[in-house]
């Protein structure tokens, strides 16, 4: 039991000393560019956590990142890549849209969960047919979800700005130009953002931070998944294909249905990534919508090792990140993009560490049983 | 005529695609899977537009090679040595691309997004040939780039048949048990394959920077390294093959150019077919094509 919880800390410590090893690396780039990295992270902590509004900022990033890094952790526990994220949430964030708008009339609790429904269908709708074709054709899916990005991207603009671009604006182009953009959500299927709940407990946001409740029903998803995943026979089929396919199917586990359904989730889950931005911060979808969500959450699922609870912190860490970011290009001058390189280092710190880490501990066991 | 304009048309969109790869059948030939190919030919692209910014054509391919070279490093480092899953490395080194293309971007030429406009190579002609007038368009006025990656492809083709490094390189690939077990320096020919995927890969984002646009436009490679992934996998891991397929993809795009000016489909349609056709042309050829049979397993000498 002793050796066990030796062997767990090791492994805990892992992500910790990637994130070391990565900001070490960075500081390489950031000296390049004649800035000192000391006082770069340094003010990434002071801008980050001086006040409680900036704190707010930091959780409002993180929220599509849990989303994120749940879809692609969830694909991986499978053992399948779901590269295809980026596509799947801009996809469902265009049909939460198009049901936020178009339907009328309905009051709250029938339209926002139907604008939800509707994301996660967007998502899922994306993630079949990479799983189909892996399946059917043996077509590897990182490739096919890769493929179907790129045709998302094409997909959306041509949605957006061919066929469902608010012409009321189109009106005012006298007014300078106007946005490209779809029109705007209804009311009854934005959500409120946390401001006045939070004010119960004496802490008051002010108007420019967007914290809402997808927040919470992010962290909430992550222990769903986690239940899922861990307490029941589906979450138990999945992590046995995951581990191993062919021992699955010996013990009479059909893996091409659990790839399936664990796939279909993993896209639904993609399509609400962008429901904070859409119905918390912009109120339509626009061609500027915010993208790379799909990748960063690779990031965040490594660094949370594909556990969903790991994927709550690690999304905060990114959110972190980038709320630090503003803070360095406004203060220092160094471009916020010096948080995209660390992010990929990161990546890689993380999973060299990783084995790095899984050898030492086999090595340990291997002297242990020698020993005993 | 029209047909062989088509065909010079074809090969200028087909050449990135062709060089990254033939720097993947060196990659996986070797058995290492290069998802990073689109990150190395990005960071080609914008160090042969630095390069040839500041000091002509010839130092920005150089630059690119350089360039190339060292994120395909990093791949072998993470992938053979430490055994990391190939996709994950290679998804964190098109991450770590898009990073410092951008951040390097904004504090050299204080743009993001764009380079200024960069010298190309003076265009050479293809004596005898030039003057047969329906070749004309294909042999007059072309990029030395072009000719280079053309006569790569026999090259490669030489390479992996008939020299001992290219039978060490592919045993590799197929079982490296087997071929450590006959002396063969496993991870020394792993190394090999992925660092000439780089210097391709690089070579492969000069060409655009350099020839096709004339400058670093961020993005600018638009998946081109994923479809020189499906276009090795159609042609079967064999250089001739990749030429085939890769030519078919460059015709694709520029027919989207020609159905664009056409106007009938709207633009946004017509740029989804290359990536239409990735997949299409997978799921019908996949099943034919046989990959190196250890492609994507990181060696362990202890396992297996």
């Amino acid at each position: 039991m002793k050796k066990n919880l030796k062997y767990k800390i090791l492994e805990g410590i892992s992500p910790i000393a990637a994130m070391f090893l990565a900001a070490a690396l960075s500081s390489i780039i950031i000296l390049a560019i004649k800035k000192n990295p000391v006082e770069v992270y340094f003010t990434m902590f002071t801008f980050s956590f001086r006040r409680m509004d900036s704190i707010a900022v930091i959780l409002f990033n993180a929220t599509p990142l849990i989303f994120s890094g749940l879809a692609v952790a969830l694909s991986f526990r499978v053992g399948l890549f779901n590269i295809g994220v980026e596509g799947q949430y801009l996809i469902g964030a265009f049909m939460a849209a198009l049901a936020g708008f178009a339907v009328k009339g309905l009051p709250w609790f029938i339209h926002f969960p139907m604008v939800v429904l509707a994301a996660a269908c967007g998502g899922g709708l994306w993630a079949l047919l990479p799983i189909v074709l892996k399946i059917k054709r043996g077509v590897h899916e990182v490739i096919t979800t890769i493929m179907m990005n790129y045709i998302s991207f094409s997909l959306i603009h041509f949605f957006i700005a061919d066929i469902f671009m608010d012409k009321q604006q189109k009106m005012l182009m006298g007014l300078g130009s106007p946005i490209i953009r779809m029109p705007k959500i209804q009311p009854s299927a934005l959500i409120p953002g946390m401001h006045s709940f939070l004010s119960i407990f004496g802490i008051n946001l002010p108007k420019h931070v967007y914290l809402n409740w997808f927040f919470p029903l992010a962290i909430l998803l992550a222990f769903g998944i986690f239940y899922l995943l861990w307490f029941t026979p589906f979450g138990y089929e999945l992590r046995v294909v995951g581990h191993n396919r062919t021992a699955a199917k010996a013990s009479g586990i059909n893996p091409q249905k659990v790839y399936i359904k664990g796939f279909l989730l993993s896209g639904a889950i993609a399509g609400l990534i962008g429901l904070s931005d859409l119905l918390g911060y912009f109120g339509y979808m626009d061609l500027d919508f915010p993208k790379g969500y799909g990748f960063t959450g690779i990031a965040v699922a490594l660094i949370g090792k594909n556990n969903p609870l790991g994927v709550i912190p690690a999304a905060l860490l990114f959110g972190f990140l980038n709320r630090g970011a503003e803070g360095i290009q406004t203060f220092i001058g160094v471009p916020m993009d010096t948080v995209v390189i660390l992010q990929g280092l990161m990546i890689l710190s993380i999973v060299i560490i990783s084995e790095v880490m899984v050898r030492y501990i086999r090595n340990l066991e291997k002297k242990e049983a020698r020993l005993s | 005529m029209i047909i062989t304009e088509m065909l010079a048309s074809a090969i200028r969109m087909g050449i990135p695609i062709l060089l990254a790869s033939l720097g993947a059948i060196y990659s996986e030939r070797s058995g290492v899977v290069n998802i990073g190919l689109e990150g190395m030919m990005m960071t080609g692209a914008f160090w042969g537009a630095l390069g040839a910014y500041f000091y002509g054509p010839f130092m920005g391919v150089i630059l690119a090679l350089i360039a190339g070279l060292l994120m395909a490093l990093i791949h072998s480092i993470a992938t053979v040595t430490f055994r990391v899953d190939h996709i994950v490395s290679g998804v964190a080194l098109n991450i770590l691309a898009y990073g410092s293309c951008r951040f390097l971007s904004i504090a050299i030429f204080k743009m993001a997004t764009t380079s200024p406009h960069v010298e190309r190579f003076r265009p050479v002609d293809i004596p005898v040939l030039k003057d047969i007038t329906l070749l004309k368009p294909l042999v007059s006025g072309i990029s030395p780039l072009i000719i280079l990656a053309f006569l790569l492809v026999p090259l490669t083709c030489f390479i992996l048949e008939n020299t001992v490094f290219g039978l060490r390189l592919r045993s590799v690939g197929e079982n490296p048990w087997a071929a450590d077990s006959l002396g063969i320096k496993v991870l020394y020919m792993k190394y090999c394959g992925v660092l000439l995927s780089g210097l391709l890969a690089g070579l492969a984002g000069a060409y655009l920077a350099i020839e096709h646009t004339g400058m670093y436009v961020e993005g600018m490679t638009q998946g081109k390294g994923y479809i020189a992934l499906a276009a090795m996998i159609v042609g079967n891991w064999s250089p001739i093959g990749a030429l085939a397929a890769a030519l078919i993809f460059g015709l694709a795009e520029s027919l989207s150019f020609r159905v664009v000016e056409g106007g009938a489909i709207p633009y946004q349609f017509i740029k989804m077919i290359p990536y239409i056709l990735t997949i299409v042309v997978l799921s019908g050829f996949v099943s034919k094509s046989t990959p190196p049979a250890s492609v994507g397993i990181p060696y362990d000498r202890d396992s297996g």
